[in-house]
């Protein structure tokens, strides 16, 4: 074991089990699966992504790029969680990934041998000869070779939650300079919010030995945490990530239960965060750089910052005998600590000029080479470390432990969500934000600020901005006394004379080599760089490789850094779970779900629903005994039309149009006359889109001089009520017209047949619906159960029709009391199947035909296109591409073997034609089997249709069973001359 | 993206319909259709656009907005704002 | 408690959706209601009748109580004045009331309801789980009417549902 018997922030009373790869362990309370796992000196926890390389844990933190395990089983296994991120828990269950059979002895560890093949863009040179290899023998090879961890392939069991936040200063990340920030704009009482990936506050504070206003910097983040929460305007979220920056807002994921065994009950597993705040500061700390030398990425290797980590926070000691191999200041604190915790430490730092610590550090028996570097690491796990001297000598040291500090990358990612370049500085040798999103600032180490005392001042700074930015006051920032430590690294990209691989990529397995590959053969662009050789494109986004590997291309092309550029980030900065952001928009509850006022009654009916928009309508009523759908519509289509059948029409688009001006808004919305409508009439209309494309069509009611009553397709209920908002307020605002949709206020009944009229009189004995009383078109209003309703001689049967509404809370009782009159006239509910059979028997446009391409003319209603007045679309519908009359027109066609079943969609063909694009003459727009004339039917679109009434054609449809020989004939196919409707 | 509507205040953008350029007017003659149907200027910079609250005020709302930063300048009523 | 929430359909009134026509202001169609009438999105009572604000010029008008003739006697007294249409189907109205009421409407909308920002006789028209609602501050119970159409009303019971349990983390 590595625990150290005493320090940490572990909870040493509550111990806890937990096992990876099926063996037991033990940690404590505040260690994470990797803490746990260095305690418990497990070394090797995955292989690498391509060649199959033993990886150890890299970082402590969330930029790890190596420890990507499996977490938990079952259905809530989650691949490729980071071990430094999860909060250990009693009974955790953990795997490695990528690896078969085991995690020792993988067998794909073979890749390695084939590394010069598998070299940057290896895929594009290699798996191409024979074409017809690739489905069958590469890619399933690739695919099963390639990859980290697996799904489940079980549904998310998980709930996931959301929220929205408005605050006046968010605060992204509570280190020092965060801290520093959120306390000063909270005491001047602005609201805030500070949201912190990690388990707790603090940041780097928690694992290195800093002191703050004289107590250790611990205490002081607790002292400042409860000041924040005694402040009601202070909101501090921990274990939440901010993963990406928006117009005008933020977005983070809390992990609300993610470190418990289980949710308690309602408990959602993680929390969407959508946060709207003027202003934000970024103090999201910097990244520390590996370093590139041969095996850099052998088991045992960690970053410096780390491994103090590590020996600090958690109490577990990575390695007894360490190299410290560093570029930067911060690497002699990391050879302090491990000396400390009773650790054998050789330092080696490539630059001549020792820091202040070098005494302390000699004192506790540390060897310092100056000048020097290291070249290889060789062992799995780690076993032995070449150095080469100042001089030039050679040495090997043993170790089981390579602390590499190769410096600092300002955390800046999310700056750059919104296009913010991040600009190379020369002082601090690394990208700086420069231009920023609106309202956000850097701050502390992500500023470039790197020792603690500048990182308080900074973030006070920044705080004081923020309220004098709200609130036009100057607050005096609050001062903290704290170490302004020396933290300057003098970069060394890249290590020469190393033998073996250097990685700079750990999780894609990119080595030096690969981008200097890359450069010789031409992709000397960073973005070209990264997509060929696949740097920074792992679920790490880069965070511990993208600089080494910009500097290593850089060189290789005789540019600077700063020439060279870097890459900006995409959130999600840290992976973000699909489930998350579905939230409760999942499965049924994918998107809302609108139900008539009859569905309950449908649904005892044993009707069958299906969907239309957002709608369920019902679609037929099957009888016991029916054998199938077809023969249940058939039923109620003839039932219909010899009886009287009754159909739940409420989910069409129904507005009222009223005011001084509505008839004359209407004359320029459809293209016929309704101004000339007289008060207690209905008469049909089609809209045109501005560009002369039919839009939508429908019935619209006069009830007085100033009121009308418009609807619409079901689909396009909104869209036209959009229209008809775009013309009265955009483009004819002088009109004194309003317009409210009113669909949900009525709920509406068809009720068709020759014995409609009788059943209705049965039905409102009040009510005369005599054919004088109320001919065809004509409408009424009455009473009913003391509410106002309303009877419209309409019909989309073709049958003698009525549509009946009332208020929507009366429509349950409507359709139950329709059906009770219906029962001495055999009425037969019928559902969206068999209204769309009659309507086809009847030539009826519908959704089909109004397809977004066709004109009024091509569907034979080119005559009610008024010359007497503007209109939508009037214009442009004279086009002469969309006025000639050789356009394909609506037609009806049966088949000639009466057998024969006609579908939608199949092409229309000219007999003896081929089947080219040149020959195509139009296509089957709506297909049906009628029961009226016992065989199928269709409508079409037809070069000429209009013309070819009894021609014969070919209906072209390889696809789904061949050819059929069909006539063209009027589209109105049952009762052409209207007579049964005027009834 | 936050809308600041005229009349409900700064809302979510989801809750709007974008629709496009406003500039455009509809010509009163027989000439124009075309190049005011299909024809538009592809402007970085500010545009003025015409969106629609449709889930708020159900108000057709002229918009000042930059196409590259996104910034909106101004917002108002169409029916208060003559093209 | 702060996850302390109610939640009650209310029945028993009467809807109307008024209309300015063009021209006529707000304290005109207040004038002939007998009661000062604001237009912009915040509640306006008078007895039993209260007129929301969810557009310019336009209202949703509440009746407490059921009253099958409230939107023809708006109608007529409002005749020249505004058009109106009944929506006394059109929504279902909920009440929510208690602490956890805030915490569910702005876990459900993206609106701030804080007490300094949205308060008694506060009114907004937006969108909770794609679902068009219409929310009215009562008081600072505090207590609000969530009305939405009357299609949609099992789905965004679902949703309430859903986030309620959510209310205590």
């Amino acid at each position: 074991m590595s625990r150290l018997s005493a320090g940490g922030l572990i909870d040493r009373q509550r111990p806890l089990s937990f096992t990876f790869d099926g063996k037991a362990y033990s940690g404590f309370e505040g260690d994470t699966l990797a803490s746990a796992l260095v305690a418990n000196d497990v070394r090797l926890v995955g292989r690498s992504f391509k060649y199959h390389r033993a990886r150890g844990i890299l970082t402590a933190g969330s930029e790890e790029p190596n420890a990507l395990v499996t977490l938990r089983t079952g259905a809530h296994a989650e691949p490729n969680t980071r071990a430094t991120t999860v909060s250990l828990f009693d009974g955790l269950e953990a795997s490695s990934q990528n690896r078969w059979p085991s995690l020792r002895y993988d067998l794909l560890a073979v890749n390695q041998l084939a590394s010069p093949i598998f070299v940057a863009g290896f895929y594009y040179k290699t798996f191409m000869w024979p074409a017809k290899f690739w489905e069958k023998v590469y890619e399933p090879l690739i695919r099963r070779a390639a990859g980290l961890g697996k799904l489940s392939m079980l549904p998310d069991p998980s709930e996931y939650d959301r929220e929205h936040a408005f605050c006046d200063l968010l605060v992204i990340g509570g280190g020092a300079a965060g801290l520093a920030a959120a306390l000063t704009a909270g005491r001047a009482g602005l609201r805030v919010m500070l949201a912190d990936e990690d388990a707790r506050p603090g940041g780097r504070l928690l694992s290195e030995r800093q002191e703050i206003d004289s107590m250790s910097a611990v205490q002081w983040v607790a002292q400042v945490l409860a000041e924040l929460a005694s402040l009601p305007n202070v909101r501090v979220l921990s274990r939440t990530g901010v993963f990406g920056v928006y117009d005008d807002e933020y977005v983070a994921v809390e992990r609300v239960s993610d470190h418990l065994v289980a949710p308690l009950p309602g408990q959602p597993r993680q929390r969407l965060w959508k946060i709207v705040s003027r202003r934000a500061i970024l103090a999201t700390g910097a990244i520390e750089r590996p370093l590139v030398f041969g095996g850099n990425d052998l088991p045992g290797v960690m970053t410096a910052s780390a491994v103090s980590t590590y020996v600090n926070r958690y109490a577990a000691v990575p390695g007894q005998r360490a190299v410290v191999f560093t570029a930067s200041d911060s690497g002699w604190s990391t050879a302090r600590d491990l000396a400390a915790a009773g650790a054998s430490v050789v330092l080696v730092d490539h630059r001549e000029d020792e820091p202040a610590l070098a005494a302390e550090l000699r004192t506790r028996g540390v060897e310092i080479l100056s000048g020097a570097i290291v070249t290889d690491v060789h062992g799995v796990p780690v076993r032995k470390v070449d150095v080469r001297l100042a001089d030039g000598s050679r040495r090997t040291l043993r170790a089981d432990l390579v602390a590499m500090g190769g410096g600092w990358n300002p955390a800046i990612g999310l700056g750059s969500n919104m296009g913010a370049k991040p600009v190379w500085s020369e002082s601090q040798q690394t990208f700086l934000l420069d231009e920023t999103p609106p309202g956000l600032v850097p701050a502390g180490a992500a500023a470039g600020r790197f020792s603690l005392a500048q990182a308080l001042v900074d973030g006070a700074a920044k705080g004081t901005d923020a309220v004098a930015d709200a609130t036009g006051r100057a607050v005096p920032p609050p001062s903290f006394r704290a170490a302004d430590e020396a933290a300057s690294t003098a970069p060394l990209w890249h290590v020469p004379g190393a033998r073996t691989k250097c990685f700079v990529d750990f999780q894609n397995d990119v080595t030096a080599s690969d981008v200097q590959l890359a450069a010789r053969e031409g992709f000397v662009s960073i973005e070209h760089m990264k997509r060929y050789t696949t740097l920074g494109m792992a679920t790490d986004q880069g965070k511990t490789s993208q600089l080494n590997g910009h500097a290593l291309l850089a060189a290789a092309t005789d540019r600077t850094i700063g020439a060279a550029g870097t890459i900006m980030s995409r959130a999600p900065y840290q992976p973000v779970a699909i489930g998350v952001l579905a939230g409760h928009h999942r499965e049924e509850s994918f998107r809302p779900v609108r139900r008539t006022a009859s569905h309950d009654w449908a649904a005892e009916q044993g009707a069958t629903f299906v969907d239309a928009g957002q709608w369920k309508r019902a679609q037929w009523f099957s009888r016991p005994g029916e054998a199938s759908w077809l023969e249940t519509v058939n039923r109620e289509v003839t039932m219909t039309r010899r009886g009287v059948g009754i159909c739940d029409v409420s989910t069409l688009g129904k507005i009222d149009v009223h005011g001084p001006d509505a008839a004359l808004l209407l004359d320029r919305l459809y293209i016929n006359m309704f101004s000339t409508l007289a008060v207690g009439k209905a008469r049909y209309g089609v809209m045109l889109r501005e560009d002369g494309i039919v839009m939508d069509d429908g019935t619209t009611t006069r009830f007085a001089e100033d009121s009308f009553f418009v609807t619409t397709t079901t689909v396009n209920a909104a869209r036209v009520m959009q229209h008809i908002d775009y013309a009265r307020q955009v483009l004819w605002p002088e009109l004194d017209v309003q317009a409210t949709s009113v669909t949900e206020q009525w709920a509406t009944y068809a009720v068709a047949g020759p014995r409609s009229r009788e059943m209705l009189q049965a039905a409102f004995p009040d009510l005369d619906v005599s054919n004088d009383a109320l001919p065809f078109m004509g409408a009424a209003k009455f009473r009913w159960q003391g509410f106002e309703a309303r009877i419209y001689r309409l019909s989309f049967s073709g049958e003698l029709a009525y549509e009946v509404s009332v208020p929507a809370t009366l429509g349950d009782k409507l359709v139950r009391h329709l059906f009770a009159a219906g029962r001495s006239y055999d009425a037969v509910p019928y559902g969206t199947e068999a209204l769309g059979v009659m309507r086809i028997e009847k030539g009826h446009a519908a959704g089909n035909e109004l397809n977004g391409q066709t004109t009024a003319a091509d569907l034979g209603m080119g005559r009610m296109m008024s010359k007497k007045k503007d209109f939508i679309g009037r214009a442009m519908a004279a086009r002469r591409g969309l006025a000639d009359p050789s356009r394909p027109a609506l037609v009806g066609l049966r088949p000639v073997d009466r057998t024969r079943h006609l579908r939608g969609g199949g092409h229309l063909l000219a007999p003896g034609a081929a089947p080219l694009p040149q020959n195509d003459e139009g296509f089957v727009t709506s297909a049906a089997w009628s029961p009226t004339l016992d065989h199928s039917i269709a409508l079409g679109l037809l070069v000429n249709g209009a013309q070819r009434h009894g021609e014969r054609i070919v209906i072209h449809d390889p696809v789904r069973g061949g050819d059929i020989q069909a006539e063209v004939c009027n589209p109105i196919f049952v009762d052409p001359e209207g007579v049964r409707v005027r009834a | 993206m936050r809308i600041p509507c005229p009349y409900c205040g700064e809302r979510d953008s989801q809750e709007f319909v974008y629709r496009g350029d406003a500039s455009p007017r509809r010509p009163e003659g027989e000439d124009g259709f075309y190049d005011y149907v299909y024809l538009r200027d592809n402007v970085i910079g500010e545009m003025a656009e015409h969106w629609y609250h449709a889930q708020g005020c159900r108000n057709w709302i002229t918009v000042l907005r930059h196409t590259r930063t996104h910034r909106i300048a101004a917002a108002t009523l169409s029916r208060e704002t003559p093209a | 408690m702060p996850e302390h929430l109610t939640i009650q359909e209310r029945d028993d009134i009467a809807l109307a959706s008024v209309m300015a026509r063009k021209s006529m202001s707000a304290a005109k169609i207040g004038t002939a209601l007998g009661m000062s009438l604001l237009d912009r999105p915040a509640a306006c009572g008078s007895g039993a009748v209260t007129f929301i604000g969810t557009g310019p010029g336009t209202w949703l008008a509440f009746h407490d109580g059921t009253a099958p003739d409230f939107a023809a006697d708006l109608t007529h007294r409002l005749a020249g004045l505004a058009s109106v249409s009944d929506q006394s189907s059109g929504y279902v109205v909920l009440r929510l009331a208690g602490e956890g009421a805030r915490k569910l409407l702005q876990r459900g909308a993206a609106i701030d309801f804080h007490s300094a920002s949205f308060s008694s006789g506060s009114v907004a028209t937006t969108v909770i789980a794609h679902i068009g609602v219409v929310i009215r501050q009562v008081d600072d119970g505090p207590t609000y009417d969530l009305a939405t159409f009357r299609s949609f009303a099992g789905s965004l019971r679902e949703w309430i549902d859903h986030a309620a349990a959510a209310l205590a983390f």
